[in-house]
Formats: C-alpha cells, structure tokens, sequence
C-alpha cells in the first residue's frame, strides 16, 4: 500500500507540483489567473512545447539535440527575407523545410561520422548549432529584420502569431494538431517503437533487423522540423527575426523533456508527458515573474528541476 | 580439528522473499560450514541469486533469519556485508568498463592501498595469485568476457573474506582459466575459507563441492554431501521430475548443401569457406577469441564482409546488414544477451516480438493482441518464467532472458539458427529443450550452426564440426568418430603428435 502510494507520487509529482504551483500564485498573486495572464501563457508555451516535443523523440532515441537552438534562428532569418521574394506560402515551406533539412544533416553527420554515442552526438549537435547559428548572422550581417518592414503579405504571420479560434489562439490549435500526429506516431506505428528499441539498446536493436541508422535520421529530422515549426510560430508572434532567435531553446525544452519523465538513459518516454513538462516549466517562469524573483534567480530555480528530475528518473529504476 | 569441521560460518534460516508476482523464496534453509565448499543448483529462476543478493544486501528480506559468524544479521548493505567478511562474484558482470582492471580491483579502496601506484601493485597480485596474465592497466571495456570475469574474481578475492560467493562464475571461462579457478577453491578451502558454488555446470559441482544444496521454485529441496549425490539423482531433483539422458538423439545426416561460404575476409578473418548442408547441426569448436562469433557474425550481415562469397541455395547473395540475414531466413543469438541480445528497460513480450515486429503491424497500427499471443506461446513452449508477458525483461533470471531471445528467433521460423553460446547460464532441463528446438529445426529442413564452449555439447549435437584457430578454419570432423583429443588438438592449433606427447 505504502509503496504502491510511492510509486503514485513519483510518477506523478510533476503533475503535482504543476497543481501545486498553480495554486500558490493564484493565492499569493491574483493577478495570475486573468484572462490576460492566461493568454501570455498559452503564447508562450506554443514555441517551447514544439521544440520540446520533438527533443522528446531524440531524448527517447538515445540522443539530445542541442542544435535546435541554430536552427530555430536560421529559420526565423531566412523565412522572413523570403516573404517578399516567393511570397508568405512559399517561404513557410522553405522555412520548415530547412528545419527537417538542418536535423537530417545532423543525422548524417552521426550515422556516417561513426560518432554514435550519446556524448558524440550531443558534441556534435552542439557544433551544428554553432555552425548554424553562425549561418544566421552571416545571412543577415548581425541585423535583427521586422515583419512590419515587408512590403508583400505577411497576414498568414499574423494569423500564426496573434489570430485566434474561439477562445484559442492559432498556435494553440497548431500545437494540438501536431500533438494529435506525434502522440500516434509514436505510440502506434512500426517506427515509434523502433525508436524506443533503438534507444533501449542500439546493438541489440541492429541485430535484431531494426534499421538503426533510419531511425537515427528519423529522429533527427522530427526534432529539426519542429524546431523550424517553433520557430516560425515565435517570430510571428513577436514579429521580429533576430539572428539568435532560438538562443536557451535548447534546455528550456531539455528541461521540459527531462521533468515530463522522459528518461535521458533513452529507450522510454512519452511526447504527452512532455507537454506537462513544458507547462511546468512556463508556469514556474511566469509564477517567477509575477512574484517578481529575479531572472538569476530563475535560473538557479530551473537548474535545480533539471537536477531533481534526473535524480527522480534514477529513483524510479530502483528497488 | 572435528570441533572446526562442526564450526558453523552461516545459517540462514526461513528466509521469505517476494517480488511483484513471484515468490522468489519460499522459507528457505541453508547452513555453510567454515572451510567448504557448499554447491547450489536448481533451474533458472529457482532463486539462487536472489539469496545471494539478500545475503550481500542487494535485495532486503521479507522474513527469515541470518547468523553470519556467530551475529545475528538483521538488515545489511552491499559494503557492510564485505566489511563483515564476505564477497560475492554477481552472475551479471559489474565492471566500470572505462577504468582498467586493477582500479576495478581496488575500487573505492585505493586510499587503503596508497593510491593509484599501490592499486597496480596489489592487484597484481591479485591476479598473480589467480593466475592470470592480465596486464592491470587495461581498460575494462578492452577485455574478453571471460577475462572480465577473472578480474572479478580477483576482486572477490582481494577482500580478507570468511565467506565468498561465486554465483555462476564459471559461465564463460576457458579452460585454463577454469584449471585455475578449480586450484584457487581448493587454496581457499585449505586456508579456511567457505565458498558457495552456484553453477549449471555439474561436473564442476561434483568437482569442486563438499556439499550441495539443491533448490526448485524458491524451495530447498535436499542438502547432501556430495558423495551421495548421482548426477541423475541430482538433475531429477531439479527439474522435479526424471530424466533419462542429457542429449537428444543426433539429428540424422543429410547433404545437399543450403548455404556455401567461399573466401569470407573481414577485419578478423582469414579466407573462411565452409558448407552448411540442410538438415544439418553444424558445430564451431576453438578458442575463446578464435574467431567463431566472427564467423557467424559475418554470416549474419553484423560485420562488414571484406572479400569473398555466401551462396543460399546455390545462388549468390548479398548480406550487408541483419536486416537482409534476416529476409533470408537467417536468425542468430547472440553470446552476451544483456549487451547484445535484450533491450533491457523492455517488456518480456516487446523483447519476443522484436524479431517479427513488422508483421505486427496492420494499416500501420501495432496489433497489440497479437504481440501478446505470440508471446505467451513461446512463454509456455519454452517455461519461460515470469509472472506476466509485461512483466520487464531485466527481472527475469539469467536463464529465462536467453529463453526470450530464443523465443524471438524461433517466431521467425528461421532456415538457419546461427547460435552462439546458447545454453550459457541455462539449467539442465531447459537445455534439454533447447537441443530438441535445434532439433525440430533441422528435422523441418532448416540448419544450425552451434558455438559452444562446453564441448560435450557441441560433440553430441552435431552432425559435423569445424574448428576454428586464429581466424581461420583448420580442420573438419565427424564428431562420432573423432575423438576429443583430436579435436582440441587442432582447436588449439598444435599438430596431433604434439598433444599426444
Ligand atoms: N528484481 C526482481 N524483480 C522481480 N522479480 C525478480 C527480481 N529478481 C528476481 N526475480 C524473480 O525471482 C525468481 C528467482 O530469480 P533468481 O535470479 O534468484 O533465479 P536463479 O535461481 O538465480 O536463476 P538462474 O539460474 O537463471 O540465474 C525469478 O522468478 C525471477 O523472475
Ligand atoms: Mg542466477
């Protein structure tokens, strides 16, 4: 009884702590609960669960991505200077499609460099990152460019960034599709498995016919086109494309993967958990916000949670 | 000197251990005396572990009681049971694989021996004292297994210990390591020491044991001295039921060949060509590092083939990954289950299906049902044990894991079963079955090729043996005819007259 209970708790405690949290900034900081204050969330959440959602495939993999934090600033740049070339549509699709295209690279790198350990590909997904990054400023010269600037039509930015459905803003609805497609992704197909395999134990995994090198650029690609998705989905709502855009994407979202339960030994995980993590994570930077705890502050406070979820991860393979 | 063979060094007394779903032991009773050697057999998953771990503090017990040397031991952990003078060899490997043996040897006690100069210097000769020749400034990660395994013996033996516990310590030695594990139980019988023995090996429990305690289902079933032991008496005891003899009959002899190997080159190999007749078992004999898991693995597409050919029915065919082995028909278990074998964090069903998993799928959606079915067939043909087909893979005793990996090749009906060490860690009855699944195979059309490092194995099973030295094929045998002698001769690479000499 006493342990079935333990058990409750600890698989539960973010959820706990996210219920928790909510109520003492209610009590303490009534402002926290207007409408308006609900909506600052929900914009902010939109951005950082994507990202964190596909981070979660990669974690799962036996990976982590730290280049999402490149590629969202690539994105953004290189988006937005195309709108008045090719038009909103066009530069969309070139948009994610150089996220989807920067995630494979990575994977290649891995797979074709040898380097498949965990700390290899953390390295290299940091060099990616530098070097995309860096791509951003080149592209741009260091210039942050606003979307009040283009002279063609940007409504579909505005749509994304600022339009609403009912009570529910636009990115909102995004996030709940895409939520929708992974969360059967990974829990129904062939290959949402393989990536549970794969990052449950790679040789095994190659021996027993699972094509580890596909699985390994699948990952990759999920977590690049997701950041290409956040991406677009932050710079239209704040309506600039700076040239670091994505800068501290990269934990915030391993921080929102690691608290939602997802192990960093790989092999398990959920991309729904993942979503608690994240809210988790907005919440406590909010809540921070209105109690006014300084940003250094804050980030001892996020430091501290990633430390204690890995820690629990760890606690719960014991016996 | 009767008063110290009356000297009592532990007496375990209705020890109780449950884990979810299992009653692992069932009032358990057991009393090693100072100075022996007390053997403990019993089939997979009869919870011989689990008292060792409750007697070095891994696991807690539920009920029961423990005197060891004289104390009345209540709860214990890992370190307090080695400070109170007892060590234990696990059956699972427990290496820091990034450190090189003598740290390993001294790990967390280097203070004890000045540092990192003294920890070389003593676990020299801790490895002097075994025997070995391993240099201690290797990594870990660089050693064969079974070499890895004498570097935890030298680290069982490095603590002042009263009491040492070797739970299958033996599972992948050579023989000349096993010569020298057989002269180090006897030096610690000599000098007062007691040893438990766990083992399936039973000519080493006739070897080395004084006594021997046999368990089945978490129950002790008899202690006796060795003497009044017969070796059937003894299997039938743990299987719960009679048994007549260790082998099957020898599968009949065909020769229409299935598979033709010519010229097969990779990093390790040197010209290897072979063929595999259908019907066939086909055994690999040599040393540990010979190059037989390389033989196979090339078959099996795992390694990169440098130079040469594999013909499947007369025709050429191209193997580059286990994805088109597979297609093929070709199946392989592997030697090192836990690295190899499993994905370990997984389900006992999701282990079992893995090999077939994308069957499973309809419309692109898993059939859940039937993974479920699939797995429970091969958890009753096999007497897999485990409370549920969801219960994790990593639960299940050592013998039981190898049965989840058999059971995922034979789902996949395969034309070739490549098996490389399948009976390790395996109990007598279950290896039974094991030989009569090989045999099924081949009476159905499909071939074996067996490795094994437990010769009356592979001399029993096969229809023909190949040895294999230092990367290369050096001889063919009809293991009825040969002789033993001969065989190992060539195994070792020494020419007939000289073993004989
Ligand atoms: N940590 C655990 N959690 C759940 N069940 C366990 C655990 N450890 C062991 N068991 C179960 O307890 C039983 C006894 O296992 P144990 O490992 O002691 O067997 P064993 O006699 O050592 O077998 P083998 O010869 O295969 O090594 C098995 O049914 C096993 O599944
Ligand atoms: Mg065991």
């Amino acid at each position: 009884m006493n342990k079935a209970l333990m058990k409750a708790v600890k698989e539960y405690l973010v959820l706990l702590l996210v219920l928790g949290l909510v109520l003492i900034t209610a009590v303490i900081e009534p402002k926290f609960i207007t409408s308006g204050n609900m909506t600052n969330i929900m914009r902010q959440f939109g951005p950082l669960i994507m990202v964190a959602m596909g981070m979660t495939f990669v974690i799962i993999g036996g990976y982590i991505d730290l280049s999402v934090a490149g590629i969202m600033s690539l994105v953004a740049v290189v988006t937005l200077s195309l709108i008045d070339p090719i038009g909103q549509v066009g530069a969309i699709f070139v948009g994610l499609l150089i996220g989807a295209a920067a995630g494979f690279l990575n994977s290649l790198v891995i797979t074709r460099s040898g380097a498949m350990t965990q700390a290899e590909g953390l390295f290299i997904s940091y060099g990616m990152s530098v070097l995309y990054g860096g791509t951003a400023l080149l592209y741009t010269g260091g210039v942050t460019n606003h979307l009040s600037y283009i002279e063609s039509n940007y409504s579909l930015f505005t749509l994304i960034g600022s339009g609403t459905v009912g009570i529910f803003s636009v990115s909102f609805i995004i996030f709940l599709f895409l939520l929708l497609i992974l969360y059967i992704f990974q829990n129904f197909t062939y290959t949402g498995r393989a990536i549970c395999l794969t990052g449950g134990n790679k040789t095994a995994a190659n021996l027993t016919g699972i094509n580890v090198n596909r699985t390994i650029i699948i990952i990759w690609t999920i977590s690049g086109f997701m950041a290409g998705v956040s991406s677009i989905v932050l710079f239209s709502r704040v309506t600039t494309a700076s040239p670091v855009l994505g800068k501290g994407f990269e934990l915030n979202a391993i921080l929102a993967v690691v608290v939602g339960g997802t192990s960093l030994k790989g092999g398990k995980g959920s991309v729904a958990r993942t979503v608690l993590g994240a809210m988790l994570v907005i919440l406590l930077s909010n809540s921070m916000n209105l109690l006014g705890v300084t940003v250094y502050m804050q980030n001892v406070m996020k430091g501290l949670l990633l430390i204690l979820a890995i820690w629990l991860d760890n606690l719960k393979g014991r016996r | 000197m009767a008063n110290k063979e009356n000297d009592i060094i532990l007496t375990m007394t209705g020890v109780v251990k449950t884990f979810p779903g299992v009653k692992a032991l069932d009032d358990v009773s057991i009393q090693v005396r100072r100075g022996s050697v007390h053997g403990i057999v019993g089939e997979n998953g009869a919870g011989k572990s689990t008292l060792m771990k409750i007697l070095s503090g891994v696991y807690t017990k539920d009920k029961g009681t423990i005197i060891f040397d004289g104390e009345t031991i209540e709860t214990t952990t890992p370190h307090q049971a080695m400070q109170r003078g007892l060590s234990i060899i696990y059956q699972e490997l427990n290496l820091v694989n990034t450190m090189t043996a003598g740290e390993n040897i001294y790990l967390g006690r280097f203070s004890e021996v000045n540092g990192m100069k003294g920890t070389h210097q003593k676990a020299r000769e801790a490895l002097d004292r075994i025997g070995s020749d391993i240099d201690t400034w290797t990594l870990v990660q660089d050693l064969s297994v079974s070499r890895k395994q004498m570097v935890e013996i030298a680290k069982a033996l490095s603590f002042d210990s009263k009491l040492i516990i070797m739970d299958e310590p033996s599972s992948s030695l050579t023989q000349d390591e096993m010569k020298a594990l057989a002269k180090i139980i006897n030096q610690l019988r000599s000098e007062g020491i007691s040893v438990i023995y766990i083992s399936h090996k039973l000519d080493e429990i006739f070897d080395f044991c004084d006594t021997v305690t046999v368990m089945r289902d978490g129950k002790v079933i008899d202690t006796r001295p060795v003497e009044e032991f017969t070796r059937m008496d003894m299997i039938s005891m743990m299987v719960g039921r009679s048994i007549e003899k260790e082998f099957p009959e020898r599968p009949r002899k065909v020769s229409t060949p299935l598979m033709e190997v010519e010229g097969i080159k990779t990093k390790k190999l040197h010209d290897i060509s072979f063929t595999l007749n259908k019907g066939e078992i086909l055994g690999l004999v040599g040393l540990v590092g010979a190059g037989r898991t390389e033989i196979v693995r090339a078959l099996f597409g795992a390694d990169k083939i440098k130079a040469g050919t594999i013909k499947l029915d007369g025709e050429v065919v191209a193997i580059r990954n286990p994805r088109d082995a597979m297609k093929r028909g070709i199946s392989f278990v592997p030697e090192d289950r836990k690295q190899q074998g499993l994905i370990l964090p997984f389900s006992v069903e999701n282990n079992i299906s893995i090999a077939t998993l994308k069957n499973l799928y309809k419309f692109g959606i898993l059939d859940k049902n039937k993974e479920r079915q699939i797995a429970e067939k091969h958890i009753k043909t096999l007497k897999i044990k485990t409370p549920t087909a969801r219960t994790a893979v990593e639960s299940l005793s050592g013998g039981n894991q190898q049965k989840c990996i058999i059971g995922r090749w034979m789902e996949i009906q395969p034309r070739i079963l490549i098996m490389d060490e399948p009976t390790r860690g395996i109990d007598v009855g279950a290896k039974y079955e094991i030989y009569l699944l090989m045999k099924d195979i081949v009476e159905n059309g499909g071939s074996v090729i067996l490795i094994s490092s437990e010769l009356p194995e592979v001399l029993n099973m096969s229809n023909r043996v190949l040895t294999v030295c230092d990367g290369r094929i050096n001889g063919e045998f009809d293991p009825e005819k040969a002789s033993v002698d001969e065989i190992m001769a060539k195994a070792l690479g020494v020419s007939v007259e000289g073993a004989m000499a």
